[in-house]
């Protein structure tokens, strides 16, 4: 069972993340972004670990999902392989259009084709369904806080248990307490319909959540002002999955705050943990 | 009667930022037969209700223009750009947070009590191979494919 971590330029969390999913009994590498795409068929499923690619210019995400290494990605993805998306990998995912999926002209996503809007004026057409905007911290109706936030976040499993790769083990309604750093994390789209489509099709995975499970749609719950506090959504096959915390970082019980009873029993596995043994568990069940 | 006054910004130092936006419509997408240049610029566009808008010009140069790495130009009421690029402007149509921050830093902080509105967004100068009408299609496709997220970003291809 072999992992591929990609690395861009301007990645910063390979390498706990690699750790993760060797400490889970994965085998893993480190994925250049310029190795010939076409050794990614060798992999049985993929992370996209959070930083900062090609240092978020143009916007997070959006110069990475041209690369060549996406293409055969999304290839790997139509096979049902599986693929994590964490922090920037999950801006990378919606940027290439892998996430929510099913965008128009998704096929074309790193080839010369496109669409171009008739007016000299526009919003324009592209091969995405969302955005990952800048953070706006709403409380009582008030912006209280703009920009690039990192605290430990409660998370609320939303998906039924083996509906999504990432959280294959995890049953409905679980809590989960995993850290957040990010400056675009605000889950934003203007495509009509596709949130309640979202709900639907149990593709919202996490919502950020209180320590009790209560979805408060405001700051400081609701961290970056995403809508309807949505913190992690999955592909309709549930194949993947893009997440803005970083369970990597909640791994072992020895990374949690210390306000946390359970650092003090480092032996422990973290809250985290379980999303690296999904992605397994779901290799093993879809073999 | 209100007046806008338009800051151009660039930098005099190697823009990184286009210089990865040229590689990558060159190198990836498939544009290398007809871009030959990127460059970039910031826009600041300041809404005033009084005052001489050269004399404030030069006072909001002075707070949002860091002079060791960044050049400027002045624009009242206009915004004109030289022949030789497509200049598009990307700016947010949700709400920036940023042009916020600073419109309240000037006003609040700096007490510049006359700014009405700050508007921000990024002029991306794209140099052509090709000539004008294709040009300004090429312009809108890069536009669309790369410079905006249409789900938070709105394109215009300025006139010149």
């Amino acid at each position: 069972m072999k992992i591929a971590v990609l690395q861009f330029p301007g990645t910063n969390c390979e390498f706990e993340t690699l750790v993760a999913v060797k400490a889970v009994g994965m085998d893993g590498e480190i994925f250049r972004w310029n190795r010939s795409a076409a050794e990614l068929s060798g992999f049985d499923g993929f992370v996209i670990p959070g930083g900062f690619s090609y240092q978020d210019r143009v916007r997070a995400g959006a110069i990475a999902a041209k690369e060549p290494v996406m293409s055969a990605l999304k290839e790997e993805a139509g096979k049902g392989k599986p693929i994590i998306g964490i922090c920037n990998g999950f801006q990378i995912l919606v940027e290439t259009g892998l996430l929510p999926g099913k965008a128009k002209g998704n096929a074309n996503a790193g080839t010369n084709e496109f669409r171009v809007n008739s007016s000299a004026t526009g919003s324009g057409s592209n091969n995405v369904d969302m955005a990952l905007a800048q953070n706006v911290m709403v409380t009582q109706g008030k912006i209280v806080r703009r920009g690039y936030y990192c605290d430990w976040v409660a998370l609320r499993h939303e998906a039924p248990s083996k509906r999504c790769c990432g959280t294959f083990a995890l049953e409905r309604g679980a809590l989960v307490k995993i850290p957040i750093a990010h400056g675009e994390g605000n889950l934003v789209t203007t495509t009509p319909g596709l949130i309640k489509k979202l709900n639907e099709n149990n593709q919202v995975v996490f919502r950020y959540c209180d320590k009790n499970g209560r979805v408060i749609n405001e700051f400081p719950f609701n961290v970056n002002g995403s809508t309807e506090s949505i913190a992690a959504i999955c592909n309709e096959e549930g194949n993947v999955l893009g997440m803005m915390p970083h369970p990597e970082r909640s791994f072992f019980a020895w990374q949690l705050p210390a306000f946390d009873p359970r650092k003090q029993r480092p032996d422990e596995p973290g809250p985290g943990r379980r999303i690296f043994e999904s992605m397994k568990r779901y290799i093993e069940v879809n073999a | 009667m209100s007046q806008k006054i338009n800051l151009r910004v660039w930098l005099k130092i190697p823009d990184a930022e286009a210089a990865t936006v040229k590689n990558t419509l060159v190198r990836r997408m498939g544009y290398g037969n007809f871009l030959s240049d990127v460059k970039k610029e910031r826009l600041f566009s300041i809404e005033v209700d009084s005052g001489d808008p050269q004399e404030l010009a030069k006072s909001f140069a002075r707070e949002l223009v860091n002079e060791n790495k960044e050049s400027h130009k002045v624009l009242v009421d206009e915004l004109v750009f030289d022949e030789g690029y497509v200049p598009v402007k990307v700016a947010l149509h949700i709400e920036d947070g940023e042009a916020i921050s600073t419109r309240d830093r000037l006003r609040n902080r700096l007490g510049f009590g006359n700014v009405l509105d700050v508007k921000k967004a990024t002029i991306w100068k794209l140099y052509f191979k090709t000539l004008k009408p294709e040009a300004e299609i090429k312009a809108r496709e890069i536009a669309e494919r790369l410079l905006i997220n249409p789900h938070k970003d709105t394109y215009e291809i300025l006139s010149q």
